[in-house]
């Protein structure tokens, strides 16, 4: 399998505190890779730099052979908007708008046209099962659908990478089971890449492979 | 991005409506600052308007020691014609009228007489109020204003009494009895010339010559009016000295040039807003715009950190984010506008209700103050519908002004958000 991520000796810190501490690994172009460890243990940090969220303060990351760390705040955002999916714990939806919408917000700046927005928002919503939800918003649906918006916003751009924290942290564990056979289907039906935090072993297993993580530093893989 | 703008507003209303209120509040108070000091200035001119004239030029002279037979009215003196060639010579000047004014105390009443040419501006004014009869067709025939024939019963065709000669009514006319070029009765220049010159009262108090006049009315294009003005003043008034003052202040042998600006000072009402005050006002009220509308927006802004945090998760640059809040704040901008306008297009109809007085100088009004058994003879001042108008104009002031500060405010708080990290907002751990 072909590499889409490469991380070489990353360091990152948060105030005093080591987050990110001198890791290398890589990820290969349809693997399903679990990020594992407690909380603290610079899981999150790491996703958040890999996803260009956050800039490192040591090492490289090569995505598709790109550094990111190099790249301007505005070229990171489009970097995310053309690479990369991401789904949060909290869902992060935008209240005002509908589901359809929600789904194409990161549609909103580019020059597609509306309708033609709003034809992949729809398809996006049908692949994650919300076809009869598109109208409605963030606080009338349950947490589950929330994160099936979320998902779907994540997939509007064909990422490269789908980017997951803790998805199933705010659900019970039989919607958690559902939200984590999609993200599945969608791993092993389209190919697509993901890798996931989670600090649930039972999450963990179903994957690829899973990188744990401990004080920063790689722990095994 | 237009559509999560409108979106925005929309369901979140109550937090965007104190914006648009002060929006609207600005415009509604600045087109109506705006259009009151524009129709107290209009105003002043009103008098102006009703003679269909510029400029107006008196000579102030002696106060005759009685009241009997003919004196010119309000104290004037005589003015030589020659002096006409020489302003109608003058840039800017397009047309010259003149006339006689006298008051004729006799024995029965008291009449205002005014010698006109019927050809002229002014002649043409007062031929256009003639409802019946025509015009005088010789010097012996007058026209006499309608109230005046009502109250002393005068008719058409009645043989009358002025200052001991005969006149025969050829006419009515309907002139406002408080205009400044109003008249009891109109006759040819020619005739009310002989009056005055045979009236021993006024050449004992002024030296008058058969050909002389008492007002001038002077025509000017709008722009020219200033410049035609200092032009007399330099013109009439080249004497260092003169010899005494009138009982209003003038001095005697001056030249009082009268123009529509001259009169705004002579506005006399509680209402009368200066220029300076509205410009106090006006920058009174955009710092407290601006202050309102950036505390309004920073809090909207900072209430929504959390927003922006995932709009630049997915993939918005600062730009993005940018032309976000412009299209909000431009939609918020327009709203206001909008209503802003319709409640001052409602504020200004209920002031056009409001009158305003204009305080005429005593030497342009036509009745004698002292003549008390005439009412309306003390009474100096005219009153006039307030003139107020919506002009689109007034729109300009308040649009640049607020646009400006919701696009600086804009811009400050991007900054802040311009260094906002997803990562920050969205907190993972």
């Amino acid at each position: 399998m072909n590499e889409l991520i490469t991380v070489k000796e990353l360091s990152k810190t948060l105030g005093k505190v080591k987050a990110v501490n001198n890791i290398s690994f890589s990820i290969n172009n349809g693997e399903l890779v679990a990020i594992q460890g407690h909380s603290g243990s610079g899981k999150s940090t790491l996703l958040s730099l890999l996803s260009g969220l956050e800039k490192q303060d040591e090492g490289e990351i090569l995505f598709d052979n790109m550094k990111i760390g190099n790249m301007s705040e505005d070229d990171l955002a489009l970097f995310r908007r053309k690479n990369v999916g991401i789904v949060f714990q909290s869902f992060n939806l935008i209240p005002t708008l509908n589901v359809v919408e929600n789904i194409a917000l990161p549609l909103f700046p580019t020059n597609i046209n509306k309708k033609e927005m709003m034809a992949k928002a729809q398809k996006s919503a049908e692949s994650v099962g919300l076809k009869d939800r598109l109208d409605h918003y963030p606080n009338e649906l349950s947490g589950g659908e929330q994160q099936r918006v979320a998902i779907a916003r994540a997939l509007i751009n064909d990422p490269k990478v789908l980017f997951a924290d803790e998805p199933t942290g705010n659900l019970d564990s039989k919607t958690g089971k559902k939200i984590l056979e999609l993200l599945q289907s969608l791993n092993k039906e389209i190919g697509l890449t993901v890798v996931m935090v989670t600090h649930d072993d039972s999450i963990a297993k179903v994957c690829d492979r899973i990188i744990k993580l401990k004080d920063g530093g790689i722990q095994d893989e | 991005m237009l559509r999560y703008a409108v979106k925005e507003l929309v369901k979140r209303k109550k937090k965007y409506a104190l914006n648009i209120l002060v929006i609207s509040l600005v415009v509604v108070l600045l087109i109506t600052l705006t259009s009151l000091n524009t129709a107290y200035k209009d105003a002043s001119k009103l008098p102006f308007e009703s003679i269909h004239s510029s400029i107006i030029v008196q000579k102030n002279g002696n106060v005759a020691e009685n009241t009997t037979g003919a004196l010119v009215s309000c104290s004037l003196a005589p003015i030589k014609k020659d002096l006409i060639s020489n302003i109608k010579s003058l840039d800017g000047v397009s047309e010259v009228s003149y006339g006689l004014s006298l008051w004729v105390f006799d024995e029965d009443t008291f009449k205002r007489v005014l010698g006109v040419n019927w050809d002229d501006s002014l002649g043409r004014k007062i031929k256009s109020k003639i409802y019946v009869g025509s015009l005088p067709q010789s010097d012996e025939k007058i026209i006499v204003e309608k109230t005046f024939a009502q109250e002393n019963n005068i008719i058409l065709n009645q043989k009358i009494i002025i200052s001991g000669e005969a006149f025969i009514v050829a006419g009515l006319s309907e002139t406002s009895g408080k205009d400044i070029v109003s008249s009891d009765i109109y006759a040819n220049l020619k005739p009310v010339q002989e009056m005055a010159y045979n009236s021993k009262n006024l050449q004992d108090t002024e030296t008058f010559d058969r050909s002389d006049i008492n007002i001038i009315f002077v025509d000017a294009k709008q722009t020219k009016v200033a410049d035609v003005s200092e032009e007399l003043d330099s013109l009439l008034n080249k004497q260092d000295s003169f010899s005494g003052k009138t009982p209003t202040g003038q001095k005697i042998g001056s030249y009082s040039i009268y123009t529509p600006e001259s009169f705004e000072n002579q506005i006399s009402s509680i209402f009368n807003i200066s220029d300076k005050i509205v410009l106090l006002l006006t920058i009174v009220i955009l710092i407290g715009t601006a202050l309102i509308l950036f505390k309004s927006m920073a809090h909207a802004i900072t209430e929504r950190k959390k927003e922006f945090g995932i709009m630049k998760a997915v993939g918005f640059t600062n730009k993005d984010l940018k032309k976000q809040l412009t299209l909000e704040i431009l939609i918020q901008v327009i709203v206001g506008f909008l209503i802003g306008i319709l409640i001052s297009l409602m504020v200004l109809f209920a002031l056009s209700g409001l009158t305003v007085s204009v305080n005429i100088p005593w030497e342009l009004n036509p009745y004698p103050h002292f003549l008390a058994s005439n009412p309306s003879s003390v009474n100096t001042i005219q009153t006039y519908p307030l003139p107020i108008q919506f002009n689109p104009q007034q729109v300009i002031l308040p649009m640049l002004s607020i646009l400006i500060i919701s696009f600086l405010t804009i811009h400050i708080l991007l900054k802040n958000i311009g260094k906002l990290k997803p990562m920050e907002v969205l907190k993972y751990e």
